[in-house]
């Protein structure tokens, strides 16, 4: 089942701006597209929208069929909640049962939560649980209606590390068997769930491709920041557009694991800052008026003279000025 | 608003609980002793000396101190004079009124009428909540026709039934003036906007995706409403209903005005009878009878009003409720 969204909605708080989402993604049969985008970008409201819980302009359609014009209950989505949204007042079987009154063809709720871990929760209630539990039993709800695509809004967000990566690789199990919209905006989870990503920002997509094209082709400054790569304008940073042999001034992208660094090299750069994470350490150099960032298992110190080797295969020019980032 | 649980020394529950009935304990003793040496401003001033020095042993905290110390004034202020009605109250009158048909009558109708004026006022109200709750246009001038009644003199809103309601009012072929259905008008006038206000606010405590979850998984809005919304509303329902019902209890200028004394159904006769709605009794009984008379009766309308209200609050606990779980 492929669905097809091109929805416009505004949306006011008391005291706020309005904000208006117009977007359109199309996600193929069997795909996993995840929408990546920073806080505020409108990936919820968007999702949101698609499902039917606010009024919109702009149809959506399962296989060419519209579905815009039915309320959420007509859809045929399964939604995963951030916060799980599970009916705190009815037993993990009553939740994952809910739909099957409305729905002929539904998955049995034991089997289902078994399948995922939880199956000696069935007669708890929602609040004894713990949060990757909930989520658990949250996308067990969503998928014993069989539903034609599924929609998830950050359902690993509100875990520790240790349950998110868990759940992240049994999610990785069940979206590899249906069709899913995925919002998050960590881009680990992206990368490890999309089959294609759409980039959001202001209440816009600003760029779809598969994950090798996001991160490593950055149309803008705003998807390289966002996905991590190095935005380096060139009109400051001068040994940078010599070193790569460039005349005109612009902005060029490069992945930070693309970085190398060394006794020699092709731009002369500064250790400013050095940051431990799991298993390396991710280092920024200043040149020029720029810094540039790096991996390195064995870091060097601060204020450290090195060279820098930017591979010519793997820096990219970009579409728009810098001043477009966020 | 923060809370500060810290105190001198560790209390767990047992030690809480220990401590509340110590202190009850003792100041019914102090009550006692100050009133039957016929001094009972003194056991004023010991509860307020008590409260500070309580707090302070607990607490250590001048701010606590101060609060207690200022509270406790405000509780002499509301509790003084029922420990004195209650002390003052002669048994021998208090069974004589209590063997009265014209007590029971007055007793079935004060709790009968109420009733009904709550269950109306939750019939309708209850809709209305879910709306203010939604927000819609023009919200802001209902919400004011809705709290009016708490702010108008309750003999003017009397008045304003008779005019709206009564001869030459809104429905010609309705007697209101001296009717059931006159009083049950005063009674839901000045009692509505608790039951809506309580149920809005157990509406608005429901997060949205709750109600998001149910739609997308099948239930449409009639189903969402009685399976996810109003079971987890129903504490705010009666709590609103059993405010909506006290206030009735306690009604005296809009029902004087309107319905001083009402023909109604009377099982226990198993006819019509004619009584009026307690506080009018009670105010009839003070006229004709005198303190002592109309305080008994008072005295005995006060026990049937605490019986129900705590039946009723123990049948909406949390652990009755939800088996403590939500």
């Amino acid at each position: 089942m492929s669905l097809q969204a091109d929805v416009s909605a505004t949306f006011t708080a008391d005291g706020a701006e309005s904000f208006h989402v117009d977007a359109a993604f199309e996600v193929e049969r069997g795909e996993s597209l995840v929408i990546l985008g920073p806080s505020g970008s409108g990936k919820t409201l968007l999702l949101e929208t698609v499902a039917g819980f606010h009024p919109h302009d702009g149809p959506v359609t399962l296989d060419g069929r519209r579905v815009s014009d039915k309320p959420p209950e007509k859809r045929d989505f399964g939604f995963v909640f951030q916060d799980y949204a599970l009916f705190p007042h009815m037993t993990v079987r009553k939740n994952v049962d809910f739909g099957s009154r409305y729905h002929d063809d539904t998955r049995d709720p034991e089997g289902l939560l078994a399948e995922l871990g939880v199956g000696d929760l069935v007669d708890r209630y929602p609040p004894t649980l713990s949060g990757g539990e909930q989520q658990r039993v949250a996308l067990a709800r969503a998928l014993a209606i069989r539903p034609e695509v599924m929609l998830l809004d950050e359902p690993l967000a509100a875990l520790d590390v240790p349950t998110r990566q868990s759940l992240r690789d049994d999610l990785a199990d069940v979206l590899a068997d249906v069709t899913a919209v995925y919002v998050t905006h960590n881009r680990t989870t992206a990368r490890a769930l999309a089959d294609r990503i759409a980039v959001m920002n202001d209440g816009g997509i600003v760029q779809v491709g598969t994950p090798e094209e996001i991160f490593q082709r950055p149309e803008s400054p705003m998807v390289a920041r966002f996905t991590g790569s190095n935005v380096i304008d060139l009109g400051d940073a001068p040994s940078i557009r010599s070193a790569l042999d460039i005349s005109a001034d612009g902005v060029v992208t490069i992945r930070p694991e693309a970085v190398a660094f060394g006794d020699d090299g092709d731009v002369r750069a500064t250790v400013d800052r050095v940051v431990r994470e799991d298993a390396t350490s991710r280092v920024t150099f200043s040149v020029d008026d720029v810094t540039v960032e790096a991996f390195a298992e064995r870091a060097p110190a601060v204020g450290d003279e090195v060279w820098l080797t930017l591979p010519e295969d793997d820096v990219h020019a970009c579409r728009a000025p810098a001043s477009t980032a966020p | 608003m923060a809370t500060s649980t810290e105190t001198r020394f560790s209390l767990d529950g047992f030690g809480r609980v220990s401590l509340a009935v110590a202190f009850v304990a003792i100041q019914v003793l102090a009550f006692a002793g100050a009133y039957t040496i016929g001094r009972p401003t003194w056991y004023a001033f010991f509860m307020i000396g008590s409260s500070a020095v309580t707090a302070y042993a607990v607490h250590g905290d001048s701010f606590v101190v101060a609060a207690a110390t200022m509270g406790s004034i405000l509780m002499v202020a509301l509790g003084l004079p029922l420990f004195l009605f209650v002390a003052r109250q002669q048994p021998s009158i208090i069974a004589e009124k209590a063997l009265n048909p014209d007590v029971h009558r007055m007793l079935y109708l004060g709790v009968y009428g109420p009733l009904l004026a709550a269950i109306v006022s939750l019939i309708f109200g209850v809709p209305l909540a879910h709306l203010f709750a939604e927000g819609f246009a023009g919200q802001q001038l209902v919400e004011s026709l809705v709290d009016l009644p708490l702010v108008v003199p309750h003999s003017v809103a009397g008045i304003i039934i008779l005019f709206g309601f009564g001869k030459g009012g809104a429905f010609p072929n309705v007697t209101v003036l001296g009717s059931m259905i006159g009083m049950i008008l005063a009674m839901t006038f000045v009692s509505a906007p608790y039951a809506v206000n309580a149920t809005r606010e157990a509406f608005e405590a429901i997060d949205d995706r709750l109600e998001y979850a149910s739609r997308i998984h099948g239930a449409n809005r009639w189903d969402t409403f009685r399976r996810v919304t109003a079971p987890l509303a129903v504490r705010g329902m009666v709590t609103g209903g059993v405010l909506a019902w006290a206030r009735a209890v306690s009604e005296f200028g809009a029902v004087a005005v309107v319905a001083y004394s009402v023909s109604f159904f009377y099982p226990p006769a198993g006819g019509e009878v004619t009584a009026q709605h307690a506080p009018v009794f009670v105010y009839g009984t003070y006229l004709q009878g005198g303190l002592a008379e109309s305080g008994a009766v008072a005295f005995i309308l006060l026990g049937v009003s605490a019986v129900i209200f705590l039946i009723v609050r123990y049948l909406t606990s949390d652990s009755t409720t939800t088996g403590g779980v939500v």
